[in-house]
């Protein structure tokens, strides 16, 4: 089995000229200066900029605001249109007045037209005109003379746009073929003053660079037929310091300013063995920015789908705290201030500015436009086994028995590439996964699932239905001649189905029936990897830009082509089950609005310790824009790690939304017991905390599905006026009651983690000891230290009963763990339904508030309308920070009422209520005197 | 009789205590007997008895749910009766899966459980005994192959000894060939030498009957013999023709050798009066004595002779040299104590897998064949690596062809207990690590004690 991969694995190597070290080869991956369009537009330099507000071509109707704008170096005209969404959003659209041809807007990514508000005209003169957004006294100020946007709230700017002058718009044009036809062309129009002056679009701005209708890379040549189409605008952010957002990057939390080399480069790339902290492009890009200081958070979303770059600089970088210092305490110096510019390839300007003011606002304003998480089946959110590869059929049980020989609980194993008939998607190897459904079968009997991956990439072969299928359709993307598009992937010679096309998406999704996708059973997921789209041989591993997509090209559709996959392939896992069942997709590219189709991870890193440090911002970075349920290999998918390294990944995935072990191919095995009965015994408690935490989880994920609002945190988010917490990304919140701050360092004898917030107190969930916030604490730390606080004030539902899988554990019972604040209240949710159909949206489910104060704890109906039961009930209520009562009285739904036995623990103030037992679902109190 | 006495304490105690007793064994009895408190097993707590498997957990050690889930760290006793009985996590009571073959992890459920305990039992003690019979004929086998390999190993040590011996007879051939080479050197030298010498040397002493005696005597024996004046002497018509040997003879005065005193009256004349022959003419024969001088040309082809007598000798001592190290090398291999497994040297076992063809040649290496015919070294003999109770259970073939990212392949090869010798299974489970399970009679071990099924409580 080894030499055939391996002569492969190394075949592959060379066709992406890799060196086969450890780190990514840079020179595979074009810089801005490679670049064509990124080059041109950064040699652009702040200054007066060239376009003009025609005020006089202003019209303004109830919805929307539409003004032509002017470029007095050509003469081209643009259309600004300017919208005010609801709930605090203002839209920018930005295109030529009269493209040669349209240009490309993107689709597919807005859950509906955003409904707008009335703008009404509060003033206009001859240099501008104010609009006002509505509510809370916020303004745009449009100037005309240079054309600039600025956002006001009282006398604050909260953004400026144009600011610095760096609107640009390579208007569509003819190409000049000839340099004696071109002159002669010139001429012509020189000589004919009958030309309309503002039609002759021509000038030095004209002239034609390199570039501009032909680059090569490599040895790839893109031909441009359409010529220079890029676009660029700056956005300044008075009194702003902190950015976060444009995922995906392997890079801090906060935001670095890139005046000293490359841009951020949002490009769906599959890159080998990527580098930490640096701006390069990753599998997935989303383009969206939030801006955070202690009295607002605003964002930016950027909505194209081309490659694009984003350049970011502050008049404060580069100076030292003292140096802040002096300036606050000389009272004199500028505020600070972070300026952001966008370019784009291709496109429009289409760009919608957040308002907040909070971070949750944000949130909301991102969720109303590209949607919220989706809700996913609750044993997803379980532990993930997967490596590439399980052998076979006999390999799967084996690894199946032996989770449960050494009593680990799991619920999905994954099947890689190497489970298919040759790379053949919805096939299984004839040899080693002969009998599918019959392995499936056995899982099921486990109350477990499986995974099965399904790429993008469509091997050539004329006796495989699929692509067979694809072609007669018409389904493939076009090279620029034409014919179908094929590259090298997996199987070799590959066609790549054009997604943008619904009609293929109905198709495709078609596929997962279990009529058509033999050997699949309901308990069958799907993972879909190398969806950037990977292309061995194309420029950058990926595809060529002038390959066609319909009438458009794969320059203004690349960064969708992911989301577009995993969005067609969950619509399969719907449909096959008559739209009953929640589907489970994992997707490696993904673009803004991923977050509806499922879970994303971080794709291939590998087994070091910067890696498991960097899966923290990495995830959380993707939770401010929308995509909450991420993941990163545990164990590191490259080179082999550690015990000690695989021991914290477990314990550091654990509290992360997408927990799945992940290994190469060429790795040794690393199941969780073949490290020694310690290492199996420290990975088994990370593992099984998870699973008490389920209900947790769980009622994240609807939170985050009903609002927006990310699972996985920054602190900054939930503690946005303390600057202390603005950086932070060595430690994250779990909603807004758990927060985890996982040992990332070798050999460490402890962590120093930041409690947050003046007047919080924070429990130990181990040890139940009572940390004051506002505090930096030391912890010490052991090998099965795990550091996670629960806050003072929340109630976290937990099933203490960890069994095989979480589906094993559905009508176990709940112990409530009550964390009293300062105040002696506490109050959590608790979220309960089928965990894995659509009927919750028929409001089945039950949902409850949970509540401490006066000393009773009560269960209160959060959706009365809603209809669920459960046989779950509340075996044990543990109260941290409680006194001592004399008495425990239960008072039932019925109104019945009887005593409770209790313990009480003075040295950690710990009250254990024993085996209250009412149902989960329904109304009580427990009263304590 | 029995039988009755045993239902019947089995109904008594299943309704004196049918709750408390869920989950225990009977040797667990007596820390469950209805009193008014349970003491935890660890002694940490006193609880009041009904909260004994009541669904909550009270005792750390989860010693007062051993018939519920509620416990983390509990256990649940699987009576199965009619088969083994085993205990289970007390996470798989209640959670749908069906673990006890009696059914009783799962008594408040919603699967319905099948009893299977006692057609597992059957199908156990099926199968243990077809494991005993395989075992039986096994150790049967097992015990001829012992007898065999200590046959074979005498035979071997025989083989050996033979070819000590053999060593030994060739390296004196090759000392006594050595000798005579060298013998056959120094003659041919010493020839080329008086040829040399007797260009001057044949007209000095031609003048004497002794002169020319001692120049016609080339070994300087005392006599003159057919060869020597075949070497020195031909007729004067042609000088290039070699005299026959009878011509020679008759120069000889029909003798085979002539001495000094009967040359000067015989062969002297006849060569300084005569016109029939003469001294060959050294001036011309020097100008390639070797080629031409046939007493030269005998001594080389003796040389020669003896080179290649002597390269033959040597070689066949090499050889044997060569088997001894190799049947030694083979020898010092542990073939267990009985020398059960010598057999298995020199055999090679197949078995293909998927696409692939694996061949274990015990003691000596394992390859993979695919489809193509290519091969591939999966690794050559290493060590046993079986446990030390039993380190004859565990085979390691190491330095295989080297993997794309680093290290080279290696083969475990685990030995089980079989009536027939053969390749059972062949697995990759880690890139380059591949682990074999090979059975063979000499891997059957007497058991002194079979793992029971019970079928009373």
């Amino acid at each position: 089995m080894a030499s055939f991969t391996e002569r492969m694995a190394f075949v592959l190597v060379m066709a992406l000229c890799l060196s086969g070290a450890l780190a990514v080869d840079r020179g595979n991956f074009k810089t801005c200066d490679q670049s064509a369009f990124c080059k041109r537009q950064r040699a652009l330099k702040p200054g007066e900029s060239p376009y003009r507000a025609l005020l006089e071509t202003m019209e303004l109707t109830n919805t929307r605001l539409t003004l032509q704008l002017i470029n007095d170096n050509n003469k081209v005209r643009l259309l600004l249109e300017l919208y005010r969404l609801q709930g605090n959003i203002t839209r920018v659209k930005i295109n030529e007045l009269k493209p040669l041809k349209p240009r490309f807007e993107v689709p597919d990514v807005l859950v509906r037209e955003p409904p707008t508000e009335p703008l009404s005209l509060l003033s206009q003169d001859e240099n501008g005109v104010v609009l006002s957004l509505g509510a809370e006294s916020q303004r745009v100020i449009v100037s005309a003379r240079p054309f600039r946007l600025d956002i006001m709230e009282g006398r604050d700017v909260l953004m400026s746009l144009n600011s610095r002058g760096l609107l640009a718009f390579e208007h569509l044009r003819m190409r000049k073929d000839t340099s004696q036809a071109d002159s002669e062309a010139e001429k012509k129009e020189e000589v004919d003053p009958a030309n309309p002056a503002e039609q002759t679009t021509k000038d030095e701005d004209d002239k034609d660079e390199d570039g501009m209708w032909e680059e090569t890379f490599k040895s790839h040549t893109d031909g441009k037929p359409n010529g220079p189409s890029a676009i660029s605008l700056d956005f300044s952010l008075p009194g702003v310091e902190h950015v976060y957002g444009i995922p995906e990057h392997a890079e801090t939390l906060r935001l670095k300013t890139t005046d000293n080399g490359d841009p951020y480069r949002l490009y769906n790339l599959d890159v080998f063995q990527y580098e930490l902290f640096n701006p390069m492009a990753l599998y997935g890009a989303v383009p969206v920015m939030l801006a955070h200081n202690s009295q607002r958070t605003t964002g930016i979303f950027w909505l194209n789908a081309a490659e694009t770059w984003v350049d970011i600089s502050s008049n404060t970088a580069g100076k030292t705290v003292f140096g802040k210092m002096l300036d606050y305490v000389q009272g004199s110096s500028e505020t600070p201030q972070t300026d952001v510019r966008w370019i784009s390839e291709s496109g429009i300007i289409d760009v919608f500015i957040m308002l907040g003011p909070t971070p949750k606002d944000v949130f909301s304003q991102y969720a109303s436009l590209t949607g919220t998480q989706s809700f996913p089946p609750l044993s997803s959110l379980a532990y993930h086994q997967c490596r590439w590869n399980y052998n076979d059929q006999e390999d799967v049980k084996l690894v199946d028995a032996g989770f449960d020989e050494h009593d680990i609980p799991y619920d999905f194993i994954w099947l890689d590439i190497e489970h298919t008939d040759g790379k053949r998607y919805f096939t299984w190897d004839p040899h080693k996964f002969a009998t599918p459904k019959e392995m499936l079968q056995g899982i099921m009997d486990k109350k477990r699932k499986m995974v099965a991956i399904v790429d993008p990439h469509i091997k050539v072969d004329s006796n495989y239905k699929i692509h067979n299928e694809i072609r007669s359709r018409g389904f493939y993307i076009k090279n620029k001649d034409g014919g179908d598009y094929e590259g090298w992937c997996w199987p070799g010679s590959a066609g790549y189905p054009d997604f943008t096309c619904a009609d293929m998406r109905s198709w495709w999704a078609s596929m997962f029936a279990y009529d058509q996708y033999g050997g699949s059973m309901e308990n069958l997921y799907t993972w879909n990897d190398m969806n950037e789209p990977s292309v061995f041989n194309g420029p950058e591993v990926t595809m060529h830009k002038d390959a066609m997509h319909g009438a458009w090209e794969h320059r203004d559709v690349h960064n969708l082509y992911g989301f577009y996959v995993q969005m067609a392939t969950a619509e399969g896992l719907i449909q096959r089950s008559g739209g009953v069942e929640r589907p489970f997709v994992l997707t490696r590219a993904f673009f803004a609005g991923s977050q509806r189709y499922g879970a994303v991870w971080t794709g291939d890193n590998a087994a070091e310790w910067d890696h498991l440090k960097i899966s923290i911002p990495m995830c959380l970075s993707l939770g401010l824009v929308g995509i909450s349920f991420c993941g990163a290999d545990v164990g590191g998918f490259f080179k082999s790690p550690s015990s000690e390294l695989l021991v914290r990944w477990y314990q550091t995935g654990a509290y992360q939304p997408f927990f799945r072990a992940h290994a190469h191919l060429d790795t040794p095995r690393r199941e969780p017991w073949l490290f020694g009965p310690e290492n199996t015994a420290l990975i088994r408690e990370a593992v099984r905390q998870r699973y008490t935490l389920l209900p947790y989880w769980y009622l994240q994920f609807y939170q985050a599905h009903c609002t927006g609002q990310p699972v996985m945190r920054p602190l900054w988010v939930e503690y946005p006026q303390d600057p202390a917490t603005f950086a932070i990304d060595d430690e994250f919140l779990i909603g807004t009651d758990l927060l985890v701050h996982p040992v990332t360092e070798e050999g460490a004898r402890g962590v120093t983690a930041y409690l947050p917030g003046k007047n919080e107190v924070w429990f130990d969930v181990n040890t139940f000891q009572k940390h004051n916030g506002a505090q930096n604490l030391y912890i010490p730390v052991t090998m099965s230290s795990i550091p996670v606080f629960q806050r003072g004030g929340s109630i976290i539902p937990r099933k203490l009963r960890v069994r095989r899988s979480s589906t094993c554990m559905e009508h176990d019972p709940y112990t409530l763990f009550v964390a009293l604040n300062p105040q002696r209240t506490a109050e959590g949710e608790l979220y309960i339904d089928d965990g894995h159909t659509f009927n919750y949206e028929k409001k089945e489910f039950i949902h409850r508030k949970l509540f401490f104060a006066n000393n009773i704890l009560s269960s209160i109906n959060l959706a009365p309308d809603a209809k669920f039961s459960t046989q779950s009930w509340i075996e044990r209520v543990i109260i941290l920070g409680a006194s001592k009562p004399s008495k425990v009285t239960l008072q039932t739904a019925d109104g019945q009422e009887s005593q409770l036995e209790f313990e009480f623990d003075s040295s950690m103030s710990v009250l254990t209520l024993r085996k209250p037992g009412m149902n989960a679902g329904e109304d009580w109190k427990v009263m304590l005197q | 009789m029995r039988f009755y006495v045993f239902i019947a304490s089995v109904f008594c105690c299943a309704f004196a205590d049918s709750r408390k007793i869920r989950g225990i064994s009977s040797s667990y009895k007596r820390f469950y007997r209805e009193r008014k408190s349970f003491l935890c097993i660890d002694g940490s707590k006193l609880i009041p008895f009904e909260q004994v498997n009541d669904d909550y957990c009270d005792c750390e050690d989860g010693s007062d749910e051993p018939g519920t889930s509620a416990c983390p760290r509990g256990r649940f006793y699987c009576t199965n009766l009619g088969f083994r009985p085993h205990y289970i996590p007390s996470s798989r009571v209640n959670d749908g899966i069906c673990d006890c073959c009696d059914a009783s992890d799962e008594y408040n459920s919603h699967i319905r459980c099948q009893k299977t305990c006692w057609n597992l039992g059957q199908r156990e003690r099926a199968y243990v005994e077809g494991q005993m019979r395989t075992l039986d004929e096994g150790l049967r086998l097992k015990q001829q192959l012992i007898e065999e390999g200590v046959l074979l190993w005498r035979e071997k040590q025989a083989q050996l000894r033979e070819l000590q011996q053999k060593a030994e007879d060739l390296h004196l051939k090759v000392e006594e060939h050595k000798k005579r080479k060298h013998q056959a050197d120094q003659h041919k030298e010493q020839t080329l030498k008086t040829l040399q010498a007797g260009g001057a040397g044949s007209r000095q002493h031609n003048n004497t009957a002794s002169g020319l005696f001692q120049f016609l005597d080339n070994n300087k024996d005392g006599s003159i013999t057919v060869d020597e004046v075949q070497a020195r002497v031909v007729t004067i018509h042609d000088e290039k023709r070699l005299l026959s040997e009878n011509e020679a003879v008759a120069l000889l005065g029909g003798g085979r050798q002539m001495d000094l005193t009967m040359f000067r009256h015989t062969l002297w004349d006849t060569l300084t009066k005569g016109d029939n022959v003469k001294i060959r003419d050294t001036n011309a024969a020097l100008d390639s004595p070797v080629v031409e001088d046939p007493l030269l040309m005998a001594a080389d082809r003796a040389a020669k002779w003896e080179a290649t007598n002597l390269k033959k000798v040597e070689e066949a001592y090499e050889t044997v040299n060569m088997e001894i190290s190799d049947l030694q090398q083979k020898l010092a291999i542990d073939y267990g104590t009985d020398w059960e497994f010598l057999f298995l040297n020199s055999q090679c076992y197949k078995l293909q897998v998927y696409e692939y063809t694996y061949t274990l040649c015990p003691f000596n290496q394992v390859t993979q064949e695919n489809t193509a015919g290519t091969q591939v070294s999966l690794g050559t003999w290493g060590m046993w690596a079986g446990e030390p109770k039993n380190q004859y259970s565990q085979m390691v073939y190491e330095n295989g062809e080297p993997c794309w990212q680093g290290g080279s392949r290696t083969a475990t090869v685990t030995l089980t207990c079989g009536t027939e010798t053969a390749l059972r299974s062949v697995k990759e489970p880690s890139k380059c690590q591949y682990i074999m399970d090979f059975q063979t009679p000499v891997a059957c071990q007497p058991v002194l004690k079979q793992r029971g099924i019970h079928s009373e409580l």
